[in-house]
């Protein structure tokens, strides 16, 4: 429950998130010409065009925010960002309001609160269900009060409460939508992991005895396989001779060494050889002191599907993983060698946002001979 | 932990999501239209005020059941008593002395935005939009026809046609963006899952290095220091006793887990073998530890490498310890024992048990030769594997000191319970 008031889209499915950038454009772009169309249908009441040029140009400026704060490059998108667009849209029906002083006619034709409704509509992606609602019920209150306040002008009688009601009713439905999406994606996608997790629990069992088989098979246990029948040798012999000496030397060396390389390689060196080996695409890790071992689980992944999308459809000839650290910081710098159809800094995005949903600070940089991707996280 | 949804589930749950938002938007639009209408001097009186609340409540309660329940039929029931609504509402509001000339008011938009809003059962943009279209004609058709009875002029309603404009952006957005399929192209789930798998066999892959180092290197360094000759009993004493508990077996399984599988603990470790290990529980594994000798492994490979062991202190502590655990610390005391006997020059060590402040500490004490720790090699397999790799795989530390001639004192604590 805490996870879902803390968390918005972009955290919990950084994928969704971010095919919903263009969304905000669109959402803002509607919200911008709902104002050039209603200004222009109630022309007539407006006796300040400043005060009208200036309400279209706030609500265009939250636009601008809101979609250059989504847009992946800058991610993550905070919360101070969604109470800067809120501020400019408000400020836009504030504008407005200005610009009709004493002689609006109808309240229905305001696009204020529809304008403030479809910015908080368009970010929900990003924002947690609770500051969504928070920002509609505060862009409500000043619609309640700019409703008031025109309808007095009007002199109007009839009742304020449903005045205000009508007034905000277009900035409350849209800002629970907003609400409503948010909470109901970060819980289908929690809860899906919850349940992949425990299903990757219960199947870890069967997964472990073939793993034990398997690494066997491995460089390790192929050594075994030839010291114990040595060893089993041994203990039926009545002697030990020079060469069973020299032997067993030669084998405790090569113990020692598949040992070494054994202890000193990482779940990274796995992935390289696993991917050499089924794809045939060379990754190179240059990571003497294991900082690999030292990222959590989800960050493990989010380098695993790069490495595995990079290395897929011919997009890298060949890549280089290195670490380097510090006290409390680290740096992974994946250089790779564009092949026959290399990625796009917008195909890389996606993993880029995927980093940062992470706990990783990411940066990209696509030439023509070199990718590049680079992530900085901190040690715990 | 895996990241965002799944590619097989992102449709669903995105059109769920969608629909939710639906949902909350039209019941704050039907509780603002209750609010408008209980506020507002209708024709008809309280009378006409009272039915119009009823109605809109009706319809409201109608969609909770909907978004609770999203099935063909309440979809279809919703669709038809909100159409009901909207027409009775409109006759009522239409009435001349209501002054509203015409059906384009907030208060008609509010019910008909809620029932185009009606989300409606099956997944996907397409049947979303297909029951969207359905909520807006149905609203339209009866506004226009309240219109006709009640009076006044029908005229489209520009906030539900706005509403029903924005609905089919965000489906068709939502239905457009999915099918280049960016999500299966990620492959996060898939990511997750090969990095559980490299995170389980790189395990594996160090269990399986410590226990083969355990085994064999020993021997074979003894077999290589002793030259040609007659054999030493002791090692050939001691090569069997290895080789008969591996042969035949998946010998890079820990033998902590073999110890659990093959019940090897005693009539209580079998009673509490499927269990997990915890501080409770009289017949779970812990309890089973007390019936255990203490350091097992570590006294056979003492007794066949030569070497007298003291053991003081509280080996009740050990009892804290789940059985993989408790497994590790005999395996890594095992293997300082080994290291006392070839190494330090005498012929007794000294393992000391104490429980500490969460923790369980073993110290191994000898008065051999000893060695300048500084100069120890980074790659002395037996210290790195053996004993501090597995120790630190436990959440544990090690720590050394030693100087020549004085002796050397190897401190091994882990924190209690563990599997």
């Amino acid at each position: 429950m805490i996870l879902r008031i803390r968390l918005a889209q972009q955290e919990a499915d950084p994928i969704g998130a971010i095919t919903a950038a263009p969304a905000v454009v669109i959402g803002a772009s509607v919200a911008v010409a709902a104002s050039v169309g209603l200004t222009f249908w109630h022309r007539a009441e407006i006796n300040s065009p400043a005060a009208a040029i200036l309400g279209i140009v706030l609500v265009a400026a939250a636009g601008v925010v809101a979609s250059v704060s989504a847009w992946p490059s800058r991610a993550p998108f905070t919360a101070e960002r969604l109470w800067v667009v809120v501020s400019l849209a408000v400020g836009g029906a504030i504008a407005e309001y200005v610009s009709t002083l004493g002689t609006d006619q109808y309240l229905y034709d305001d696009y204020g609160p529809i304008a403030i409704g479809l910015l908080i509509l368009a970010v929900a992606p990003f924002c947690t269900w609770m500051s969504l609602l928070t920002a509609g019920f505060l862009a409500s209150a000043v619609l309640a009060i700019l409703a008031v306040g025109a309808a007095g002008d009007r002199g109007a009688g009839g009742s304020v409460v449903a005045v205000i009601a009508v007034n905000t009713s277009a900035t409350l439905a849209l800002a629970a939508a907003a609400a409503g999406y948010s909470y109901a994606i970060v819980a289908e996608t929690l809860a899906w992991q919850r349940q992949a997790n425990s299903a990757a629990l219960q199947r870890d069992a069967d997964m472990r005895a073939g793993i034990a088989r398997s690494v066997q098979q491995s460089r390790v246990s192929l050594l075994g396989r030839e010291v114990l029948p040595f060893l089993a040798g041994i203990m039926t012999a009545e002697r030990i001779t020079v060469a069973d000496a020299d032997r067993a030397r030669e084998l405790a060396e090569a113990l020692r060494r598949a040992l070494k390389a054994g202890i000193e390689s990482t779940w990274l060196d796995d992935l390289a050889a696993s991917v050499g080996s089924v794809r045939g695409v060379g990754v190179e890790v240059d990571d003497p002191g294991g900082a690999a071992r030292e990222l959590r689980v989800d960050q493990r992944s989010t380098l695993t599907a790069l490495v595995s999308w990079l290395s897929n459809s011919g997009r890298s000839a060949g890549m280089t993983v290195s670490f380097r650290t510090a006290e409390h910081s680290g740096v992974i710098t994946l250089e790779a060698r564009p092949g026959v159809e290399p990625p796009t800094r917008r195909d890389l995005e996606r993993f880029l946002a995927v980093a940062r949903s992470v706990g990783m600070r990411a940066e990209t940089r696509v030439a023509r001979d070199n990718v590049s991707v680079e992530f900085r996280y901190d040690l715990e | 932990m895996n990241l965002g949804l799944p590619e097989h589930l992102a449709r669903e749950s995105f059109s769920r999501a969608l629909a939710n938002a639906g949902h909350c938007a039209a019941l704050v639009c039907l509780v603002i239209g209750i609010v408008v209408v209980a506020e507002s001097a209708f024709a008809g009186g309280a009378e006409g005020e009272l039915a119009a609340v009823m109605l809109l409540a009706a319809q409201a309660l109608l969609l909770v059941l909907v978004a609770r329940f999203p099935t063909v039929t309440l979809t279809v029931v919703y669709l038809v008593a909100g159409s009901a609504v909207v027409f009775a509402l409109t006759v009522l509001v239409m009435q001349p002395e209501n002054g509203v000339d015409s059906t384009n008011n907030p208060l008609l938009a509010l019910p008909r935005i809620a029932l185009l809003l009606v989300g409606g059962a099956g997944a996907g943009s397409a049947i979303a939009l297909t029951w969207a279209t359905l909520g807006f004609g149905l609203g339209e058709a009866a506004t226009f026809l309240g219109a006709a009875i009640g009076g006044g002029s029908w005229v489209p309603n520009v906030a539900a046609a706005g509403a029903f404009g924005l609905l089919v952006m965000v489906r068709a957005y939502d239905g457009l963006s999915r099918r280049r399929d960016t999500r299966k192209e990620t492959g996060l789930h898939r990511a997750s899952q090969q990095t559980r798998e490299l995170a389980l066999r790189h395990d594996y892959e160090l269990r399986a290095t410590a226990r083969l180092h355990d085994t064999a290197l020993s021997h074979l360094v003894a077999i290589a220091a002793a030259g040609s000759g007659p054999i030493d009993e002791r090692l050939r004493v001691g090569i069997r006793q290895d080789l008969g508990l591996i042969v035949g077996r998946d010998w890079a399984i820990d033998h902590g887990d073999a110890a659990i599988d093959d019940g090897a603990f005693g009539s209580a470790g079998a009673a509490g073998g499927a269990g997990r290990p915890g501080r409770s529980g009289g017949n779970g594994p812990i309890a089973a530890a007390a019936t255990r000798t203490v350091l097992p492994e570590a006294l056979e490979a003492a007794r066949n490498a030569g070497l007298g062991v003291r053991i003081t202190g509280d080996p009740a502590a050990l009892e804290v310890l789940g059985p993989v655990r408790a497994s590790v610390l005999d395996a890594a005391v095992a293997q300082c024992l080994v290291n006392v006997a070839r190494h330090a020059g005498v012929g007794e060590a000294e393992v000391a048990i104490g429980p500490g402040h969460g923790d369980v500490t073993v110290v191994v004490v000898d008065s051999g030769l000893g060695f300048d720790v500084d100069a120890v090699p980074d790659d002395r397999i037996g210290l790195r594997t053996s004993i501090r790799a597995r120790i630190e795989q436990e959440g544990g530390s090690v720590q050394v000191w030693s100087s020549p001639g004085v002796g050397t004192t190897v401190v091994l604590t882990v924190p209690e319970g563990g599997a």
